[in-house]
This record gives structure tokens, C-alpha cells and sequence, in this order.
């Protein structure tokens, strides 16, 4: 076993100026994941040349994944830094940020635009009433309820937006995560009243028919959201949408 | 109301199917006729369709049009992404900038193809009137004989890998298992549909 762990970090001092690469490496040692790595190059940032530099900059959080703020390439492709397990990893670990958000620094990217995509398709259910409305609570059947609670595991980390040849700044479309949240809103007993809403959020420019099945974003969500299902399942639904749009109904 | 971007989509995707796929189809199966002769190919098969009622009108609205339309809205679409397969190397995702790369090789062979045949029929005598020959001697030339037997592959490609992904645009198949069993329908119909279509070229040499 080697005893080192060796790093190639992509480096971004601003978020206009120009990229540029660095080596580290750090004592081996069993069970690092690439946060704790991380953890240990700030403790000590010196690369492999000698140089003493400031230490990366990246987000993490939770070290579970389930808050979706670590996502970063790791040997090119988008996860979640605190489960990629080191000793799984061919090295040097080569980390950049997800390139298809703008850099704020380092391994830090901006991922609002995820969010507003949020926003833009209504990804949220109008409360029914702040006072008693004297119904029990809507019944889902277990089948419906399977699909939605796979759909609610998304954690907005963004890997799916990374792996899409279709999302991009410069570019317009919607993305998997919100898409797949416009079906688990639609399938909520609440939810479904905004339905049309929704669809036609996503029957708008950058909406559903931006997306070509690449099938990308299901390979690399960490959470196993049937993105790629969903997306069939709206096309589903846009298109009796748009028979209804047309015909009335 | 409705996003023109999604109906243009919609039309672009049924297009491709109908008439354009369905024409394919009709095409290649009308072609495959070659292996029984000059006279039957050129009787039974050519003269045939060129008597066919409004035949101009069929192969302007039915044909040439759809064709036109789906071929530049599809470079729109094109222009529009950005392939990563260095960086994520999945067979759909390789599917996909095969199905784009594909894509534009057709527009190219259609070109040439058209030209070669419907075009030049219109004011050269000698090829209206022997559609076979013609074909035989443009096949017997390797020059040809290889941009056709790529663009066909290209063509059929195109149209089978479409089939898969028009059944989730309009939301045929939803789950990863009926997507999975569409693909392999798509495979088992490419093989066929080439077959038939190389059969036709093999035909103009075969036939006695
Ligand atoms: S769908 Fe998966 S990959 Fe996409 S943001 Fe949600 S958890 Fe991340
Ligand atoms: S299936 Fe659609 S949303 Fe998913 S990566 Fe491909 S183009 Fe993007």
C-alpha cells in the first residue's frame, strides 16, 4: 500500500480569473474520504513541490450524504467528496468543481441557478389552509407513495446537473433535479392543483423537451432518484397536457 | 397558452416517425424489389410510385418537407448541447452523440443521394426511364458504393435509436424496464431494417 495519498486539485483563485493546477499529497492513512483528505491538506497546504499555498477552498457539510453540499469531480465525474472513499480511488485524485456552475473559488461552486430552476417549475405545494379545513390526511396508495418517497430523496447536490450535456449556464434547460420534482409536487393530493402550472413551466423554453435521454443525470445521482423515469412520466403527462391545452379538458 | 419550442419539439419528434420513418420503411422495403429484375424494378417498383395520384404533392408535403424541417430543427436542437463523453463515458450518452453525429451524416448522404437519383431523373431522360440501370452502375462504382452503404447504416441507426427516445418523449415507456425492452426492440429492428436495405443494393446485382 502506498503511503501517501496523492491529489491533483484544480485551483481558482477568483471567480474571473484563470484556473490552474496543484499537487498534494498527504500521509496515508485507512478510511480517508476525500473530505478528510481535504481536511488534512488545509491542516498542512503545502504541494508536492514545497510550496506552502492558501488551502483549497471546497463546502461540505453533513459527511453523510444527505445534505448535497459536497459535490465535486472526483477523476472527472460529479459525487459527493465525503463518499468517495480514498482507498476505492485511482490516484492522483484529480478534484475539480462541477464546471457547469460558475466557480466561486477552488472546488466551490455557485448552485443557485439549481434553485431557481426550483423556483421556475413551481417545485412546492400551496398550503391548503392555516386553519382546521376538517379533513383527515390524504390518502396515497403504497405504490404511489414508493415512487415519491425515491423522488423526495433528491438532496438538490447538483451531480445530475453536472452529468447533463443539455444544462448549462449559457443555456436554458430546466435540468433533472427540478424536472423530477415537478412529478413528486404533481403526484401530492395538494400538489396536483398547480399541476397545469407545472407542465406548462416545463412545456416552456428549456423545459422537458431540452432534455434528449443522454440518461447521464440517473448514473450519477448519488441517491438513486429514478431521474430518467421521471422524465418519461412527465413526458406522460405533457403530452395529455397538451391534448387538453388543445382539445379542452 | 402554448410554447412553440415544445410543439416544435412534439412535431419534430412525430415527424421523424410519421411520414418520414414510415417513408423509410415504404423505401427500402419498395427497394428491396430490385433482386427481381430490371423489368419488374423498373415497371412494378419506379413507375409505379411516379404514376401515383398528386405524386409531386406527396413527395413535397410528405416527403421533402418533413425531411427539411426535422433535418434543421434537429441542428438547432444539436448546436444546442454540449457532449461530455470524456468525461462521462456512458453507453447512453455515447447513444447520444451518435444519434447527433448521425444525424447530420444522413443530411449529407440525402444530398447526394437525392441528386444522384430524383433529381437527375428530372431532366436526364435515360435515367427516368431506367431507374435500375442507373442504380446498378452507381453501386458498381466503390466511389458510391460506400458513401451508400454508410449512409444507410447511418439512416437506419438514426431511425432506430429515434424510435427509443421518441418512446419517452411521449411517454410510452416510463420505467427503466420498459425503456430497457424498447432498446432491445430498437437493436433487433435496426439489424432487420439494414438487412433488407443491403439486400436492396445486393438486389441490382443479384437479379438476372
Ligand atoms: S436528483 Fe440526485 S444528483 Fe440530482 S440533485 Fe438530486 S440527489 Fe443530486
Ligand atoms: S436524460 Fe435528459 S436530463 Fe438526464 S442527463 Fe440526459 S439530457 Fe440531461
Amino acid at each position: 500500500m502506498a503511503d501517501t495519498i496523492r491529489f491533483r486539485i484544480r485551483r481558482q483563485d477568483h471567480p474571473d480569473s484563470g484556473p490552474y493546477w496543484q499537487e498534494f499529497a498527504i500521509p496515508y492513512r485507512r478510511e480517508h474520504n476525500v473530505v478528510s483528505a481535504l481536511l488534512a491538506i488545509r491542516e498542512n497546504p503545502v504541494t508536492i513541490d514545497g510550496e506552502r499555498v492558501a488551502p483549497p477552498v471546497w463546502d461540505s457539510n453533513c459527511m453523510e450524504e444527505v445534505c448535497g453540499s459536497c459535490s465535486l469531480r472526483v477523476n472527472g465525474r460529479a459525487r459527493q467528496a465525503c463518499s468517495a472513499l480514498v482507498d476505492t480511488l485511482e490516484q492522483p485524485i484529480v478534484l475539480e468543481p462541477m464546471l457547469t456552475f460558475p466557480v466561486v473559488r477552488d472546488l466551490l461552486v455557485d448552485r443557485s441557478a439549481m434553485f431557481d430552476n426550483l423556483r421556475r417549475v413551481k417545485a412546492w405545494i400551496d398550503i391548503d389552509g392555516s386553519w382546521d379545513i376538517h379533513t383527515g390526511a390524504p390518502r396515497i396508495s403504497p405504490q404511489e407513495w414508493d415512487l415519491n418517497y425515491a423522488l423526495s430523496r433528491c438532496m438538490t447536490c447538483g451531480c445530475c446537473m453536472d452529468a447533463c450535456p443539455h444544462f448549462g449556464l449559457d443555456r436554458d434547460f430546466i435540468g433533472p433535479a427540478p424536472l423530477a420534482q415537478v412529478l413528486l409536487m404533481n403526484s401530492h393530493p395538494t400538489g396536483k392543483y398547480s399541476r397545469a402550472d407545472r407542465l406548462h413551466a416545463i412545456m416552456s423554453d428549456g423545459g422537458l423537451t431540452d432534455c434528449s435521454s443522454a440518461q447521464n443525470c440517473v448514473r450519477v445521482c448519488p441517491k438513486h432518484v429514478p431521474l430518467t423515469a421521471a422524465i418519461g412520466k412527465l413526458g406522460r403527462q405533457t403530452t395529455a397536457q397538451l391534448l387538453r391545452d388543445i382539445f379542452g379538458g | 397558452m402554448q410554447n412553440p419550442h415544445f410543439l416544435l419539439r412534439r412535431v419534430h419528434s412525430l415527424v421523424g416517425l410519421v411520414p418520414v420513418g414510415a417513408f423509410l420503411l415504404f423505401h427500402l422495403w419498395e427497394n428491396s424489389k430490385s433482386r427481381f429484375g430490371q423489368e419488374h424494378y423498373n415497371t412494378y417498383v419506379v413507375e409505379k410510385i411516379q404514376n401515383l395520384n398528386y405524386v409531386w404533392f406527396l413527395e413535397v408535403f410528405l416527403i421533402a418537407l418533413p425531411i427539411l424541417f426535422h433535418g434543421v430543427y434537429g441542428m438547432v436542437v444539436f448546436w444546442r448541447g454540449k457532449q461530455n463523453v470524456t468525461h462521462y463515458g456512458y453507453f447512453r450518452n455515447w447513444m447520444w452523440l451518435a444519434q447527433r453525429i448521425s444525424g447530420v451524416g444522413v443530411l449529407l448522404f440525402l444530398l447526394m443521394h437525392v441528386i444522384g437519383t430524383r433529381i437527375l431523373a428530372i431532366w436526364n431522360e435515360a435515367v427516368r426511364q431506367d431507374m435500375f440501370s442507373h442504380m446498378k452502375n452507381v453501386l458498381s462504382e466503390p466511389y458510391f458504393l460506400v458513401p451508400y452503404l454508410i449512409g444507410l447504416v447511418l439512416t437506419t441507426f438514426h431511425f432506430c435509436n429515434g424510435l427509443w427516445s421518441a418512446s419517452i418523449v411521449w411517454g410510452l415507456a416510463t420505467t427503466p424496464r420498459a425503456q430497457k425492452i424498447i432498446q432491445v426492440a430498437s437493436g433487433v429492428a435496426f439489424v432487420v431494417i439494414t438487412a433488407v436495405g443491403i439486400h436492396g443494393m445486393l438486389g441490382f446485382f443479384l437479379a438476372s
